[in-house]
């Protein structure tokens, strides 16, 4: 195959282990050569739960759960964090040699290029989701895949996304440990909120198939390559087995543990809009995610692209500020009850609090007459808050 | 610290042209501290998490001797030259930033007894050579976007 042409490899139900070895397996035989560039689109046998390369299973995982459903847990390569894999979520795993002298290639550069193929087809399907922030695509402010990138020691660069064609939001919630107190249904719709799906909008009927037919097409057209499709190579598969026996089936790997330490952390203010709580969980100095709740009247939407802003994102004022700016532009009218310092403030303050002893700390007590439930919705206006 | 090309490049030290690592040599206790050099973090953004070699492991130059995350982007730390891990920072373990912070003092990753010092050095850049190699690298990343 030369440069212009990509193989197209179709894989469907792998389990866990299979589909984390076979990526990462192309990527090293992809830098070396020894494989053609390959973009790979799959689904996991549902379900499985799988984290990002340094997390803690136990923080983010409901592990008894997953052990009594059946459902397979694993580490990526890739970083980010958890996400649940089965027959509804596309998973897209792009590999290609990386550029000579290009070791470190800006991570955000990276993701816009190779991201650029799953926006061509949502756009193609009439969705509109650029690459806008470091690390997702998004709806008017909500996932709709989640991103990643691997480079192996060869050079071989592995981009990964998990694009949602639909979701099972409570066993999500049953699945991944999210900051909440209990899986009620208005905090699954909250949740659903700030998530898109394929089919929540261009509905049900919209096959897992024929969006995949789209990605593939999306991918062409944005590299200028054609496709071929092929199958693995024998060497290959014995490649894929003989890196699940020694990683990615391995108790060693699954539940390696990091040194940095996961840390929440909550604040609590009034604002001219009614009470705002910031929870924050932290790895180290940096924000893993922010939820907001209270009780006052915004957008989901707006909360949904202010949260999203601050994924994995670093926990100092200034980059905060710069950050949340462009989202206060954006939504200008639905935020002035909520001024921008007093969210920079609140998340600094989330965030101080949780790294201030060396423990992870659990969050203070709710205020009298403040809901206990942590993730208490905001709700659009003109429907009461529950 | 004096700059080259506006990022700070200690001239004491040797770096890898493609992995942006600096090596600096002890000439009394012969070890070698490795880091990551200033240019390679303004491309990789803030580190969040980090994996170094054991003490005692045997790293080969060319050879992954551990991984890091920043931004969602894992790679893996393909090391500058060999030998045998006498120190790793543990305090990075706990908080990667420090190699943000400080590259070139607190954010040293693993010192290491090095296997050829003498002929692997000859293939990193250091000297005379530096200054263009610096404004070479600078000009790259700004034209891939990778700095301002």
């Amino acid at each position: 195959m030369n440069d212009q042409v990509w193989r197209l490899l179709i894989d469907d139900e792998v389990t866990a282990s299979f589909g984390l070895s076979a990526d990462e397996t192309l990527a090293r035989r992809v830098g070396r050569g020894a494989s053609p560039p390959t973009l790979r689109l799959y689904s996991y046998r549902s379900h499985c739960a799988l984290v990002g390369r340094f997390q803690h299973l136990e923080q983010e995982l409901h592990l008894d759960f997953c052990g009594q459903h059946g459902i397979a847990v694993n580490r990526r390569p890739t970083g980010g964090g958890a996400i649940i894999m089965g027959a509804d979520q596309l998973g897209v795993a792009l590999t290609v040699p990386g550029r000579e002298r290009h070791a470190y290639g800006g991570a955000r550069q990276l993701m816009a290029r190779f991201s650029a193929g799953l926006s061509k087809a949502l756009d193609h399907l009439g969705i509109d989701a650029p690459f806008r922030r470091r690390n997702d695509l998004e709806v008017g402010g909500r996932k709709i895949a989640g991103l990643g990138i691997y480079r192996d020691r060869s050079g071989g660069l592995l981009f990964h996304a998990s694009l949602l064609v639909d979701l099972d939001v409570r066993l999500m919630m049953q699945v991944l440990r999210i900051p909440l107190a209990k899986i009620a249904d208005k905090d699954i719709a909250s949740v659903a909120a700030r998530t898109r799906t394929v089919r929540s909008i261009l509905g049900d009927d919209m096959s897992f198939d024929s969006v995949r037919d789209e990605v593939a097409e999306g991918y062409a057209n944005a590299f200028g390559v054609e496709l071929e499709s092929a199958g693995w190579s024998g060497s290959e598969r014995e490649a894929i087995a003989a890196l699940e026996r020694s990683k990615y089936d391995t108790r060693e790997w699954i539940f390696q543990r990091t040194e940095v330490p996961d840390l929440v952390g909550a604040a609590r203010v009034k604002t001219p809009g009614g009470l705002l709580e910031v929870r924050a969980t932290l790895a180290g100095r940096q924000l893993k995610a922010v939820y907001l709740s209270g009780d006052f009247f915004v957008p989901e939407a707006a909360v949904a692209d202010l949260e999203g802003s601050l994924r994995w994102h670093s926990s100092t004022p200034e980059a905060i500020r710069a950050t949340l700016t462009p989202v206060y532009e954006r939504w200008a009218e639905d935020l002035e009850a909520l001024p921008l310092e007093t969210l920079v403030d609140s998340v600094q303050r989330a965030a101080k609090q949780a790294q201030g002893p060396i423990e992870p700390e659990s969050a203070p007590e709710p205020a009298a007459g403040v809901a206990s439930d942590p993730y208490g919705c905001f709700v659009t206006p003109g429907t009461p808050h529950a | 610290m004096p700059t080259i090309a506006g990022f700070d490049f200690p001239r004491q030290r040797h770096y890898d042209a493609v992995n942006h690592f600096w090596a600096r040599h002890d000439d009394e206790s012969n070890l070698v501290s490795i880091g990551i050099d200033r240019l390679g973090l303004q491309a990789l953004g803030e580190l969040a998490y980090m994996a170094l070699p054991a003490v005692g492991s045997r790293i080969a130059r060319g050879d992954a001797m551990g991984t890091l995350e920043a931004a969602k982007m894992t790679t893996e730390l393909v090391a500058p030259l060999s030998g045998v891990v006498i120190e790793r920072n543990e305090a990075l373990l706990r908080d990667p930033s420090a190699v943000n912070i400080d590259p070139y003092g607190a954010g040293w990753l693993v010192a290491v007894e090095p296997a050829d010092w003498s002929g692997e050095s000859g293939q990193l850049v250091s000297g005379p050579a530096l200054d263009e190699w610096v404004a070479a690298e600078v000009d790259r990343y700004r034209v891939e976007g990778w700095i301002d």
